[in-house]
């Protein structure tokens, strides 16, 4: 037997417009952590889709334990004891944690030896003790929309370890966490390599590769530039690689200066479906030029305040003035008009029209205005030059440029298409929620660079991120926000990122 | 190598990728018959004569013997005349379906507009060059109110549509059935009385080389119609939100777009729609109402809307080929004695292999990508 558990040699994959993996050949050993590094739209998530069978290779070959094999399918591919965490996750929303595990595989039980039913007793016992022996806890009778993407995510892994995967495949998993969530995520999937698994991890983030990985391949444009031992490799020079020129990580920002108040929130209460208060009594002031940062837990209630100042959620109390004017009872669009951008949390669901072109999404909110539309009909020239426009100036890389189906883009492009439509909106406010979520480190420094040019222009931004890191390089001012409520509204420069730490757990309540 | 040359030869088969849109349903609709006609040998019957009977039965063949005053070409106008209702109603379930509403209604909405174009112009007495376009009107505003009675019901209530249709489906159906019953039953025929002639949206009997002809007005109006809503929905602003919404009304919303009164326009133009194919039907095709039954076209629509693509000129084809299958079946079971059922056999194997395009489509797609992909490197 070959000292490799899979060998994919010389994987070629094309798309329309695109050859999105080119003669790529990796070999991963057994009970390694192997990372795949690479810019936005490089291939990784197509090359591992291949390993698990969602597409087939146009040419090459796939190993697993040293014989050949044809994974058309992702059955095939559980049945090879492969498992994936998708980028984007494949839950059934409305189906319960237990359901979701045993989809497919239902451990079937007979009544009197004649009538099968599914055997929930003993599925909720055997996942019982898989989240046990990870620790991976999670509340198994509990639908899917109840509970938090993090806890969604552990639900896929338990779901790839009940199929016995024995290789399991992150896409992005540490995009969607809190720091606090990875560094616990990171844990377990150094204790699932201990167990003997071998894990493939697709990630943007240099620290954790050189935290766990053992190896790590780097693609660039759909070809394999180099497989580096990561122990003797700088994040600088992976970052190099990856992106084909040199990436600075710090970002150079200008001293601020404020102008008048933009967006000023008073006493904002937001209740959530089940009549529970998610935002209670918060108040702020953002000014022009000013970058303003919620930094918060994941679901304190950050996302609906962005929510309710862009309307798309009702308020029971509180009032929300932009320039001046109370916008509480605007529709979203005349929002928009009076000059609010807003990059939502969710970018498929929420901030695109996946089965929409991509000149058709870059318009998205501005079709209706002249000259994109004129007497009632659109004008495809002018909507088609606008996204070529934007394509070139935000760098989105797809197969077919403005004809491309946004479903198909990798993920960190639909993002940038979402950025680059609400930049160019020119609004005097900005809502930027993970603004550079599963975006790559070159892709990063471009956006962070973007977004410091519009506070210089003298715009209002309303920044919420979870990564504290981010916070702290390009906010002015931090709003630390816990259960509801702002806790604490301070100049970034006077603050200390451990206290940041802090305030956002809660402690440290009184000053 | 032999399995190359197949490949090749398959794909030859579908030509251009522009041209997908077409050979794949033709190819399939042909697979529809060969299986159609496996069936019919089963039964002992030659398949070859059942379909030519289907193509003599809608005037695309010559009969052996025709009545007075009537010939291939009468027959042909009487399919068009048949098929003009079928494309109205399946554009009115392709728009709802292109806002991601799902229309179960058209029939009880063709009923409705049928209903009122009868009682008001039908038996008014009325000159025809108003009678006809006031036809028309009065089936307009009738299926587009109850059209946007359900969008609206969605829209103010969150009342699912399909739901709110199937109820006012009951509800139309027997009420008129009531009001027919009561005030316009033609004790013979049992069904409504007779519309006046000067309303019929079909000129009948008209005299013309020596043959009588019936003319349907409707179909002009339709083929019209079909390519204008082809425009609407590809060029205008309302067609472009109409579609958002279908595609992902959350995204529609957060864009600006007032997601409840674009599903009310939705459906108040899927309505009118409705609404035509129920005055070309009863005031048209036929002259009177069946009291207690809603149309079946209505339901058949939805087949063939998916047939079509949800495209305008692909529902013109579907409509075609399907009523050549509706007319001429009753031919062909009195000629070849096929049983009529064996028709809606034929009808349904096609929309079952028409769900299969997608999948052939991809299959073509990854023979094409290979078949270059090997031609490259041989050049290398
Ligand atoms: N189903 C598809 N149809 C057409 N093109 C596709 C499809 N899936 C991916 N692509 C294209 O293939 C290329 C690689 O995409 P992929 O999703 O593998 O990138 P990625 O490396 O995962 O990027 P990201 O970091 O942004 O997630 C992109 O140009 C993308 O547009
Ligand atoms: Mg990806």
């Amino acid at each position: 037997m070959s000292e490799y558990i899979v060998e994919m040699k010389n994987i070629t994959k094309r798309f329309p417009g695109v050859v999105a993996n080119d003669d790529i050949t990796i070999q991963i050993k057994k009970g390694e952590i192997y990372s795949i590094l690479g810019e936005n739209g490089a291939g990784k998530s197509t090359l591992m889709s291949m390993l698990f069978g969602m597409y087939e290779p146009d040419q090459g070959e796939i190993w697993i334990r040293g014989e050949k094999v044809n994974i058309k399918s992702p059955n095939q591919a559980t049945k090879l004891n492969i498992g994936m965490v998708h980028q984007h996750f494949k839950l059934v929303r409305n189906y319960t944690v237990t359901e979701n595990i045993i989809l497919g595989i239902e451990p079937i039980k007979r009544y009197g030896g004649l009538f099968p039913y599914v055997n929930l007793n003993q599925a909720a016992k055997d996942i019982a003790k898989l989240s046990k022996r990870y620790g991976l806890e999670v509340d198994p009778n509990k639908k899917i929309e109840d509970i938090n993407v993090s806890l969604q995510q552990r639900v896929e892994i338990i779901k790839m370890l009940y199929r016995e995967a024995e290789i399991l495949i992150f896409d992005e998993p540490t995009a969607v966490l809190t720091p606090q969530e990875v560094e616990f995520l990171l844990k377990i999937i150094e204790e699932l390599r201990n167990g003997g698994k071998t894990i493939i991890l697709i990630t943007h983030k240099l620290e954790e590769v050189k935290k766990v990985a053992d190896r790590c391949a780097i693609l660039n444009k759909g070809r394999l530039v180099s497989v580096l031992d990561v122990k003797d490799t700088s994040t600088k020079t992976m970052a190099n690689l990856m992106v084909g020129r040199e990436v600075s990580f710090e970002v150079a920002k200008k001293p601020s200066t404020f102008g008048e108040v933009v967006l000023k929130v008073e006493n904002l209460w937001i209740r959530n479906q089940d009549n529970f208060d998610i935002v209670k009594g918060v108040s702020f002031n953002i000014r022009k030029g000013e970058i303003f940062a919620i930094a918060g837990v994941s679901g304190n209630g950050q996302i609906e305040i962005a929510d309710a100042i862009a309307g798309l959620r009702k308020i029971s109390q509180g009032n929300i003035y932009l320039n001046g004017k109370n916008i509480k009872d605007l529709t979203i669009r005349d929002r928009i008009e009076m000059g609010i951008s807003y990059i939502p949390e969710d970018r498929q669901d929420v901030g695109l029209i996946l089965d929409f072109s991509l000149a058709e999404n870059l318009s998205l909110k501005d079709y209706y205005k002249k000259p994109f539309n004129e007497n009632g009909f659109l004008n495809r020239k002018v909507i088609n030059d606008y996204g070529a426009q934007l394509i070139e100036k935000y760098d989105i890389r797809s197969g077919q440029g403005i004809k491309t189906q946004v479903r198909s883009m990798s993920g960190g492009n639909q993002q940038k298409a979402i950025i680059g439509r609400e930049i160019e909106l020119e609004s005097s406010l900005m809502i930027f929620v993970q603004p550079t979520r599963g975006l790559d480190i070159g892709a990063i420094e471009n956006i962070q660079k973007m977004i410091l040019e519009e506070r210089d222009k003298g715009k209002a931004i309303l920044l919420i991120s979870l990564e504290l890191d981010e916070i702290m390089s390009i906010s002015d001012t931090i709003g630390v926000i816990y259960n509801g409520e702002i806790l604490k509204i301070q100049a970034t420069q006077s603050l200390s990122i451990n206290e940041v730490g802090e305030f956002m757990m809660g402690v440290k309540y009184d000053d | 190598m032999i399995r190359a040359k197949m490949n090749k030869a398959f794909l030859k088969i579908f030509g251009k990728e522009e041209w997908y849109l077409v050979t794949i349903p033709v190819f399939l609709i042909l697979l529809s018959f060969i299986v159609a006609a496996i069936i019919i040998i089963f039964l002992g019957k030659n398949p070859f004569l059942a379909f030519y009977n289907l193509l003599q039965g809608s005037g695309l063949a010559p009969k052996p013997a025709y009545g007075g005053h009537k010939s291939m070409l009468t027959d042909f106008l009487s399919l068009l005349n048949y098929m003009t209702p079928m494309i109205f109603a399946s554009l009115s379930v392709a728009i709802a379906l292109k806002g991601g509403l799902f229309n179960i209604g058209v029939s009880g909405q063709m009923l409705f507009g049928g209903f009122f174009a009868t009682i008001l112009v039908g038996y008014s007495g009325l000159d025809w060059a108003i009678a006809k376009p006031l036809v028309l009107i009065v089936g307009i505003i009738g299926g587009a109110i109850i059209g946007g009675l359900i969008g609206l019901l969605k829209h103010k209530f969150n009342i699912n549509e399909v739901v709110s249709s199937i109820m006012f489906n009951y509800i139309i159906q027997y009420v008129f059935s009531f009001f027919i019953h009561g005030y316009y039953i033609d004790p013979v025929s049992r069904q409504s009385k007779y519309i006046s002639d000067a309303s019929r949206l079909t000129l009948v009997n008209v005299q013309m080389f020596n043959l009588k002809m019936d003319l349907s007005i409707g179909f002009i109006i339709a083929i019209i119609l079909a390519i204008a809503v082809k425009v609407f929905l590809d060029k205008s602003r309302l067609g472009f939100e109409i579609k958002a919404v279908g595609a992902n009304h959350k995204g529609a919303n957060y864009a600006g777009i007032n997601v409840g009164r674009t599903r009310v326009l939705t459906m108040l133009i899927s309505g009118a729609f409705a609404g035509l194919a129920g005055v070309t039907y009863y005031l048209g095709y036929f002259a009177s109402i069946q009291p207690r039954v809603l149309p079946s076209m209505g339901f058949d629509a939805i087949a063939v809307a998916l047939l079509g693509n949800l495209h305008s000129y692909g529902i013109i084809a579907a409509s075609f080929i399907i009523s050549i299958i509706d007319k001429g079946s009753t031919y062909m079971s009195s000629k070849a004695g096929v049983r009529q059922e064996i028709a809606s056999v034929i009808t349904a194997l096609i929309l079952l292999f028409s769900a299969c395009s997608v999948y052939v489509q991809h299959k073509i797609q990854s023979k094409k990508d290979n078949l270059e992909y090997k031609a490259r490197k041989e050049i290398k």
